[in-house]
């Protein structure tokens, strides 16, 4: 039995539901009884309740694509930071996709200090220790753009239904978005003005994430910038 | 300030309130902007800022718990919050109630969630008019649910004494000055338990009983406000 | 405390207080054996050594003179501090006070200062120039847990073991010592209350009260410890068994 509406703003506390539902984030059991454990948004389904955070750290999910910096190196590898509580690790091994003989490489001009770093996570232990690797394509150092940092809890919706939103922002810029499940999104573009307003616009979408009609606004607000008005 | 002749005239107090009436409160949610989260609160002429950062990695690495998060807490009041001016730095009273109000807070975390990290929760007192440390408390549970930490419930906390014989509620200066009883309290509204409680002055039994049943029903009180100031910081953006 | 509790340890302590048993074979509220010796220090005015099982806290009570505080220049003035010596414990780092040893001195600061167990009121030298300072040392010299009740009982008997200062300062027929507050801790461990907690019951439970009662039975001082919580029942259960549990410590101090 559901206690509240879906999409609805509830508190740590807030009784959610009662009785045999799968949990997912958001949400704890005591007994019988489903409570909120954040402040968030409800989802509820008719098997699942979640309550959606509208405030958080990231927690790395194995499989996760996120853009880290690395902030330590050492003899086989680095740590990247991710915008999270938890660093991550990266052998040279991981980024290069194969086997490296330390006695005759020195890795230091592969990455080196506040090199930022498109990986993907590929595993995460009990105690929060993550391995990262970027031996795909597509991973990897990336050379130039503008980094910023927004909620990670956003990202879905910057991303959008099916890329609806990224599409927005892409199309009308002109710039390229990288964008990590961490929250870090670079922003590579010819037009300086237009990188500026691809930050504007991923203020906009943080701040407005939880209200309709966003994607709409958004797109408006970026051709004005682009005609030349704002 | 002097002795008033008279803590109670004709069932009110000396600011005009009735014995299990609270002073005005006042909860903002998310006030600062570097923090993760924050708060402010205003209990009667009580101006306080709590912030908290976290979870985050914990240094030194080796105070770290490899399986849960370690809660940090330190509370600190201005130097020009009282009368007479407070020497900067902790003293030994910022640092029981730092204690104190770790112990209250802590009970509400999943601390299993975020092995090897720790949630640093600051509370600064602006400007001190009795029950700090119960406005602190307030003001820390509201800034870690703004900071997106998982909690079973929020803390509320108040503070009930004793003045010419009557138990009062959420007491002012005056009454913890020259009242005869302090008794700070925190809960966890939603299962009724007590996750602070202290004391110092005089409780028969019987007043100790009463004592208890008024903070539990001030705590309430307070709780819907800290809810209140959690959904107002949302709400108002919902309005488009 | 910085122990690490072995999983086995904590199950085995749980598990027996489920059927209301202690390690040491105590009832759940029984205190462990007490003893009480006064006067060991000739260099202080009053001293005396509590053993609470292996617990152990000596305390010395000195008297000086100094300045009153300004909104009360005919009060005599008290000092509690405490040390938690690192013989007492391997967690026990020498260094500037910890919280466990600030919270110490304050909550058996207010069980004597709330309940005016000292007539402060007599020791003034001269209006508003000079008083009399009590000073109260506790030292932990081995921790086994309850510290507090532990150096309580210490302090209030070095109360009653002070001797006046050969001093013409000094004016009263003796120190004026007029109530005998007494601290009983109560541990909360899986639900169940246990009096005088030992060390690693300490480290086991959800949280502690203690409640510092006065010869007729009132509350002057409280404080809540630990990460757990109380219920209101528990509190009064809690509140009821320290009474009951102060009567048997205030009868050692003689």
């Amino acid at each position: 039995m559901m206690h509240v509406q879906n999409r609805q703003l509830v508190v740590p506390g807030d009784l959610i539901a009662e009785g045999q539902y799968r949990l997912r984030d958001g949400v704890f059991r005591e007994g019988n009884m489903i409570y909120s454990s954040v402040v968030g948004l409800t989802e509820l389904r008719e098997r699942e309740v979640r309550v959606i955070p509208l405030q958080g750290k990231y927690m790395p999910l194995r499989d996760d694509v996120v853009v880290g910096v690395v902030v330590d190196a050492y003899i086989s590898g680095w740590t990247l930071d991710l915008n999270s509580p938890y660093t991550g690790k990266l052998f040279v091994s991981s980024l290069l996709g194969r086997k490296v003989d330390l006695n005759r490489e020195d890795i230091s001009k592969y990455l080196s200090m506040g090199d930022v770093v498109l990986v993907r996570v590929e595993d995460v232990d009990e105690e929060l220790n993550v391995m990262l690797g970027a031996g795909e394509p597509g991973l990897g150092r990336i050379n130039e753009g503008k980094l910023m940092d927004i909620s990670p809890m956003k990202v879905p919706r910057v991303l959008g239904k099916k890329g609806s939103m990224l599409n927005v922002l892409e199309g009308t810029t002109g710039c390229r978005l990288t964008v990590g499940q961490n929250g870090r999104v670079v922003i590579s573009g010819k037009d300086q003005r237009m990188v500026n307003a691809a930050v504007e616009a991923l203020l906009m979408i943080e701040r407005e994430a939880h209200t309709s009609g966003l994607t709409d606004r958004v797109r408006l607000m970026l051709e004005k910038t682009k005609i030349g008005g704002s | 300030m002097d002795k008033p002749e008279k803590l109670m005239v004709d069932g009110k107090r000396l600011d005009g309130r009735a014995p299990e009436e609270l002073r005005p409160l006042k909860i903002v949610a998310g006030i600062l902007e570097r923090a993760d989260g924050s708060a402010y609160v205003e209990m009667g002429n009580n101006k306080v800022f709590a912030a908290v950062y976290g979870p985050r990695e914990m240094h030194p690495r080796h105070d770290a718990k490899p399986d849960m998060a370690v809660l940090r807490c330190r509370y600190s009041m201005a130097p020009f919050s009282v009368d007479d001016r407070k020497r900067p730095g902790p003293d030994r009273r910022s640092m029981e109630i730092s204690k104190v109000t770790r112990e209250a807070l802590a009970p509400v975390l999943f601390p299993e969630l975020y092995p090897r990290s720790v949630v640093d929760v600051f509370i600064e007192i602006l400007q001190a008019d009795a029950g700090t440390r119960t406005a602190g408390i307030n003001a820390a549970s509201v800034a870690l649910a703004d900071a997106g930490i998982p909690m079973k419930d929020l803390v509320a906390s108040v503070a009930v004494g004793k003045v010419e014989g009557t138990i009062v509620l959420d007491l002012t200066k005056v009454e913890d000055q020259y009242g005869t009883t302090d008794m700070p309290m925190a809960i966890i509204p939603r299962k009724k338990v007590i996750t602070l409680l202290q004391m110092d002055g005089h409780l028969t039994g019987e007043e100790f009983s009463r004592a208890i049943d008024l903070a539990f029903q001030g705590c309430q009180k307070i709780y819907e406000a800290q809810r209140q100031a959690l959904k107002e910081k949302y709400e108002v953006r919902r309005e488009d | 405390m910085a122990e690490i509790v072995a999983k086995v340890k904590r199950d085995y302590i749980v598990s027996l207080a489920q059927q209301d048993k202690r390690t040491d074979g105590r009832a759940l509220d029984q205190i462990r054996q007490a003893s009480i010796k006064k006067g060991l220090i000739q260099t202080a005015n009053g001293s005396a050594r509590v053993k609470l099982g292996k617990t152990h806290v000596l305390v010395g009570v000195k008297l000086g003179k100094g300045e009153p505080f300004p909104d009360t220049p005919n009060s005599g003035i008290l000092m509690v501090n405490s040390e938690l010596l690192p013989m007492a414990s391997p967690t026990f780092e020498s260094g500037p006070p910890r919280e466990e040893s600030v919270e110490l001195s304050r909550v058996v600061d207010r069980g004597i200062r709330e309940s005016e167990t000292i007539a402060l009121d007599k020791l003034a030298i001269k209006s508003g120039e000079e008083v009399w300072t009590v000073f109260i040392d506790m030292d932990v010299l081995d921790h086994d847990g309850n510290l507090i009740d532990a150096a309580a009982l210490a302090a209030m008997a070095a109360l009653l073991n002070v001797k006046p200062p050969e001093d013409e300062a000094w004016t009263l027929p003796e120190f004026p010592i007029v109530q005998r507050p007494v601290a009983v801790t109560v541990a909360k461990i899986n639900g169940k209350l246990l009096v005088d907690p030992d060390l690693e019951e300490e480290q086991v439970m959800d949280a502690r009260l203690t409640l510092i009662t006065k010869e007729d039975g009132s509350l002057c001082a409280m404080q809540k410890g630990g990460i757990g919580y109380f219920t209101q029942e528990e509190v009064a259960q809690a509140y009821s068994l320290a009474k009951e549990k102060a009567v048997e410590l205030r009868k050692l101090l003689g």
